[in-house]
């Protein structure tokens, strides 16, 4: 394009040069992301490395963002306050009676949380606390533990509230109330197939089954449990009647956590409550700063028109709407493996969106596979996050739980493709629900 | 072993500094959560009274906010790096420090230089809504870019030290 000195190939060379050879010498990810933009910045004449700070303001500056602390608050305030030590109790009176009881309790919690969390990384944080060493103790192998608690905590994502849906819909203006009940059926089929490899495993492996809960315990359980199990009800119907908008069902799901914590379930204590708060700091401010640095690599690369120039190759190929689908979902599955959720919707996301519409993918059924697809590549190596935290808490290498986490991602794959195949799968509570949000 | 080197000077206040940030993050996330509460409820009842800035004055606290925890998650190295290394032996760890090091040096002097600047162009500004001086914000930038200085120039000292044999 006329007027600047570099061409967009050379623009994009120095950009993912940079970029990959600094993530090898293990240069935090932020940080390989505003250094590949500095080079530019100061070569472009007309461009100046004060558009970084710029735009890691603007990226921060941003409502939407407001999500990914509240959500993981919610999860801090569950784990302090007493909430989760419920939901557990009541999932064991569901299925601890099964083969592999521990390891299924792990996957059904999981769904719980991601009903009330929107966060993959405090699910697995919270949980990995919880089962790993649990699970060691009753004998189960180190990397099954691992990969179960990593491969369950992505449904945090898929099931609604989600951060990566209250992104996705913000910067791709996608329906965020239409994407929420979008993910239910999907993230509910992903908690059903990853229950069935738990029980194969258990059955190969002889993994030990608490006694059958009785129907009076399951009772009391549910019953304790009610409060917490309301808080998706509140937070999705919320969203979809317009009382609140996305952040602020965010923000809800916080006070509401927060009143279970320290009014009904009367759980919490200040220190608690304090770590809770130094934990969500720290773990929201990494992730955001790495969106910010992204924004700033996103915002040159849209700069000298990169996403243009690798579209019109990709777009010769003709592909139909369904061979557009899986592109879009290995696309995904391989940025994910690279790079946070968060930066990729925002770099890949909007290089992807023109080619979907294009071969006629409705956008709520484009977010799902992005989304699905994001998620899988939180437990991808080699910047799988939800396994680096498992495995952080195990003490074990991310080498060692490899193979379990492939083997428990097959299954995950196949409701993948499915969710590519079946637009009706993803579309039907939309359309049953509130069909005026689909286009 | 008592270090009066300044390496042990600077441990000392980065320590101080670290745990006040470290107090202040909490603060910031709490405080978060009043301005958007505010903007719910003001909607439904008339006792919370509707003010125009809660939306603006929670980004503003969120920028702090990511701002102060990213200058933390250095000091505790809790910054995600991609890991295609096997665990290393402690000297090739510590020259490894020393290279990533450096780049981390250059993008915190970038913050801060540019920063400043940044903070000067916001100087007369203020914001739309809260018409608070935008410099509040923009300061964040090179204070950002000095702390992560003191606490790299740290990490980094510490790995000379690793390769001279007295870690």
């Amino acid at each position: 394009m006329g007027g600047n000195v570099l061409s967009s190939g050379d623009a994009a060379s120095i950009l993912f040069g940079v970029f990959f050879t600094l993530l090898v010498l293990r240069v935090p990810i932020s940080v390989a992301l505003g250094l590949a933009s500095l080079p530019i910045l100061l070569i472009e004449p007309r461009l100046s490395p004060s558009i970084l700070m710029q735009e890691t303001f603007n990226a921060f500056n941003s409502f939407i963002l407001l999500a990914v602390p509240f959500f993981l608050l919610t999860a801090n305030l569950m784990n302090v306050g007493g909430i989760t030590d419920r939901l557990m109790t009541l999932s064991r009176t569901m299925v601890g009676h099964w083969p592999g009881a521990l390891a299924q309790i792990n996957v059904v919690l999981s769904i719980f949380f991601a009903g009330i969390s929107g966060s993959s990384t405090a699910d697995a944080a919270s949980q990995s606390k919880i089962f790993i060493e649990a699970q060691r103790r009753e004998g189960y192998d180190d990397s099954f533990s691992v990969a179960i608690t990593a491969v369950s905590a992505v449904l945090a994502v898929i099931i609604p509230p989600s951060i990566l849906m209250i992104v996705w819909g913000g910067v791709l203006t996608t329906s965020i109330g239409a994407l929420f009940l979008a993910g239910i059926l999907p993230g509910l089929m992903i908690g059903l197939v990853q229950m069935g490899t738990v029980h194969l495993y258990a059955k190969l492996r002889r993994y030990p089954t608490y006694p059958r809960a009785t129907w009076g315990a399951f009772g009391v359980a549910l019953l304790v449990s009610i409060p917490a199990l309301m808080t998706p009800f509140i937070i999705i119907g919320g969203k979809i009647f317009g009382w609140f908008t996305a952040t602020e069902s965010a923000c809800i799901a916080v006070l509401y956590a927060g009143v279970l914590s320290l009014i009904v379930y009367r759980e919490m204590n200040l220190k608690g409550l304090y770590d809770a708060l130094g934990e969500t700091g720290r773990l929201a401010a990494v992730t955001l700063f790495c969106v910010g640095a992204a924004s700033c690599f996103g915002w040159l690369l849209a700069f000298y028109r990169i996403p243009e120039a690798i579209l019109t190759g990709v777009s010769a190929w003709g592909m139909g709407w369904v061979a557009t689908g899986f592109f879009i979902a290995g696309v995904f599955l391989v940025v994910g493996c690279f790079l946070d959720a968060i930066p990729a919707i925002i770099i890949v996301g909007a290089i992807l969106q023109p080619l979907a519409l294009g071969a006629g993918l409705d956008p709520v059924h484009f977010a799902m596979i992005g989304i699905v697809s994001l998620a899988f590549g939180l437990v991808t190596p080699p910047y799988g996050l939800c396994l680096m935290i498992a495995c952080h808490v195990a003490g074990i290498r991310v080498g060692d739980a490899l193979k379990d986490t492939m083997l428990m991602l097959l299954p995950m794959l196949a409701v993948l493709a499915l969710v590519i195949l079946w637009p009706g799968m993803v579309l039907f509570i939309p359309r049953l629900i509130s069909p005026e949000f689909l286009g | 072993m008592p270090d009066a080197s300044a390496p042990g000077l600077l441990r000392r206040i980065n320590l101080a500094y670290a745990r006040f940030l470290s107090a202040l993050l909490a603060v910031s996330v709490l405080i978060i959560v009043v301005p958007v509460s505010l903007q719910i409820f003001s909607r439904y009842t008339p006792l919370v009274p509707h003010y125009i800035w809660t939306e603006e004055l929670a980004r503003f606290l969120l920028v702090w906010m990511v701002m102060i925890g990213a200058m933390l998650c250095l000091k505790e190295g809790s910054h995600f790096i991609v890991d295609v290394f096997p665990v290393l032996s402690p000297k090739p760890a510590a020259v490894m420090d020393l290279v990533s090091g450096t780049f981390v040096m250059i993008f915190a002097a970038t913050f801060f230089w540019y920063g400043i600047e940044f903070t000067e162009f916001a100087w007369f500004r203020i914001s739309e809504l809260a018409e608070m001086p935008l410099w509040l914000i923009h300061i964040a930038w090179p204070i950002l870019g000095f702390t992560w200085m003191i606490f790299n120039g740290e990490r980094m000292l510490n790995a000379v030290a690793t390769l001279r044999g007295r870690a």
